[in-house]
């Protein structure tokens, strides 16, 4: 929005006359106008030779804001929304599509917490790689620790039993693997430049059926993140909570299935507890946690948050 | 807040807000002397900031490719290169085996174990293979060597320099080539001579050391290893505040990982153990935290078994979990000779 000079292009109404009026009063931009009395503003307009203009100038700025804002949905409206757009994508492990009940809900932001190497980054894969397949959904990966494999990823698509193709087998390897993208990124501002660029592009370009993006993986969202949280300034926590918003934004207003990944640290008593702290707790919808008996590789999945499910439900599978 | 997403200073958002600036669209029109006009700031900070939000517009824009996110790439595209990446043999067949080939390029892998099983000749062991000739099968690259124990000692290098020129020469043998025009006969001072060492005294001189590594190995480009001995000596000790030391050791990893990808480099982290007390036994984990456990792309744990020393896949993308004998031997690291040969895959 910005300062009242920026906006008088757009609005010849907002002209010298207006502005210096205004900074008669101390207001310099539209966030001065939100936060000043408008009664007082109004009736000091009154008094001036040129009153109608200058009302009309607020009445403009004030319907500048106006416009800023989502628009109203009722219930009705959102229920709709939840049956035609946010349908339920299958992980491709049966394990975890039961204990789901029927696996990654599209509008919510996933989180998949557990110790080192307990499986997050081949769950991951697996989805990716899953829906890919099954739905022909292209699938966006960001990538933060060099563990994009695309022969895991060949061996999951090769593992899918074949009465879900039309086609055979080898030509689909190329179909499906070019529609997952992998992008890396090593700090938490080339993160956001490419969910903004990512967003953008959902916004601006004419999706068909088969290439729209469904899934969204940022692995792992918690080692873009330790670097900044703590220290003197609260500015690492604000990017972190900016971060989570724009995801969930992403996912609610384009229909996509986010997942990111997180690391556990030692809390009291030794006990491992999710990284990243208490403020990040509410931010995603659903949170799973993992573990693994080392030496076997049977994962040992338990929901910590959903947003309608009981959390403590519990799910064994393996990978 | 448009503006958080943009990398400057706390106080020049500060600044630009109270200023009134509280979004891109509002910058992107705008002079730099304006600018530095508005926020009483010299020219080339307003210049600076205004660079920022150009490159930061410049995104929400398309461009003539329409693809869907700029600098990112398909799976298909990888797979082709993964295929053609080239590994770092590690001199002993067992651990080749496991490790699908070698150590890799463009990951970041750290291997970790109790004092004497191994791991400083490993380093050492590895920044010699790097430079055997692409025509034996090798990189032909450079390597660097980050030491911040002290424990590199030049008589094993050239130790371990000469017996793999041995090898290679051995080999040569078998090979039915005609390369009597290229075959240069390496000496093993050669070999020295590639590779980069830097010794490092404290966690800031280790932290500067990874900043500049990015300069150094633009001019250097044949650089194909990054090995760092050990990472952790500096944080162990005397470190009072643990979360400067987390949030410290954290942009280090996000640095070497990004190192490993830009120059197409493999990085070694070589780690120690510490004990751990989990439900009343003590365990041996590897030292640093669990927070340093997501820096790396594979982990590798050395353990001795007995008599023999073995190498564990901890932490693998895209390998198996398995374990594997080796030996150190005079010559360096060597294929174990034992009675059983068979890799025990978990």
């Amino acid at each position: 929005m910005g300062s009242l000079k920026s906006l008088e292009c757009e609005y010849p109404i907002i002209d010298s006359d207006f502005q210096n009026f205004c900074a008669s009063h101390g207001i310099f931009s539209v966030e001065d106008i939100l936060i000043h009395d408008l009664y007082m503003l109004v009736a000091f307009a009154e008094q001036q030779s040129t009153s109608e203009r200058l009302k009309q100038g607020i009445t403009q700025i004030l319907s500048i804001i106006d416009g800023q804002h989502q628009p109203w949905l009722n219930g009705m409206e959102l229920l709709e929304d939840a049956q035609q757009n946010k349908q339920v994508l299958s992980t491709g492990c049966e394990g975890i599509d039961m204990l789901l009940q029927g696996g990654l809900c599209v509008g919510h932001l996933t989180e998949l917490v557990g110790p080192s190497s307990s499986g997050k980054t081949q769950i991951c894969l697996k989805v990716a790689s899953g829906v890919a397949t099954r739905y022909m959904g292209g699938v966006v990966f960001i990538d933060t620790g060099n563990s994009f494999s695309p022969l895991r990823i060949a061996h999951f698509i090769n593992q899918i039993p074949d009465t879900i193709f039309k086609e055979v087998k080898q030509n689909i390897l190329e179909k499906v693997m070019s529609q997952i993208l992998c992008h890396s990124v090593f700090d938490i501002f080339a993160m956001l430049d490419v969910v903004h660029q990512l967003e953008y592009s959902l916004r601006s370009q004419v999706q068909t059926g088969a290439d729209q993006v469904r899934l969204l993986i940022v692995d792992s969202i918690s080692s873009l993140i330790t670097p900044i949280l703590g220290g003197s300034g609260s500015h690492g926590r604000a990017l972190m909570i900016s971060a989570g918003f724009l995801l969930k934004k992403l996912a609610h207003e384009h229909n996509l299935a986010v997942v990111v990944t997180n690391h556990m640290v030692g809390g009291e008593g030794g006990i491992l507890k999710p990284a990243l702290g208490e403020s990040w707790k509410s931010i995603p919808h659903v949170r799973l946690l993992l573990s693994r008996d080392p030496g076997s590789s049977i994962c040992h999945m338990s929901i910590l948050k959903h947003s309608y499910m009981a959390s403590g439900r519990a799910a064994r599978f393996m990978i | 807040m448009e503006l958080a997403r943009l990398p400057i200073s706390a106080s020049q958002r500060g600044k630009l807000i109270s200023a009134g600036y509280t979004s891109l669209s509002s910058l992107s029109s705008l002079s730099p002397s304006t600018l530095a006009q508005d926020l009483k700031i010299s020219d080339n900070e307003a210049l600076e900031i205004l660079r920022v939000v150009s490159q930061g517009s410049r995104l929400d824009k398309p461009d003539g490719s329409h693809a869907i996110v700029n600098g990112a790439q398909t799976a298909w595209d990888m797979l082709h290169e993964e295929e053609s990446l080239k590994c770092i043999t590690t001199s002993c067949v067992d651990l080749d085996d496991i490790l699908g080939g070698g150590i890799k390029c463009k990951e970041v892998t750290e291997i970790g174990g109790v004092p004497g099983i191994g791991k400083t000749q490993l380093g050492i062991q590895l920044a010699v293979n790097v430079q055997i000739p692409v025509y034996y099968g090798g990189l032909g690259g450079k390597a660097i060597y980050i030491d911040t124990e002290g424990s590199f000692m030049l008589e094993r290098a050239l130790q371990i320099a000469k017996a793999c020129i041995e090898d290679m020469s051995g080999n040569s043998d078998f090979l039915q080539k005609d390369f009597q025009s290229c075959q240069v006969k390496a000496q093993p001072k050669d070999f020295l001579q590639n590779i980069f060492y830097f010794r490092v005294c404290s966690y800031t001189e280790q932290i500067a050391m990874i900043n500049y590594l990015d300069k150094f190995i633009s001019e250097h480009k044949d650089v194909n290893v990054v090995i760092i001995d050990s990472v952790t000596f500096h944080f162990r000790q005397d470190f009072d505040d643990l979360a400067l030391r987390t949030r410290l050791l954290s942009g280090m990893a996000l640095k070497l990982m990004k190192l490993a990808k830009k120059f197409s480099l493999a990085v070694v982290l070589l780690n120690q153990v510490t004990t751990k007390h989990t439900e009343g036994s003590f365990q041996l984990t590897l030292a640093l935290g669990d927070s340093w456990s997501h820096s790396c792309t594979n982990r590798v744990i050395l353990y001795w078994n007995g008599d023999e020393r073995y190498a564990y896949i901890d932490k693998s993308p895209s390998l198996r979990s398995a374990s594997a004998p080796y030996s150190v031997t005079g010559k360096g690291i060597r294929t174990a000779t034992s009675k059983c040969k068979r890799i025990k895959i978990m």
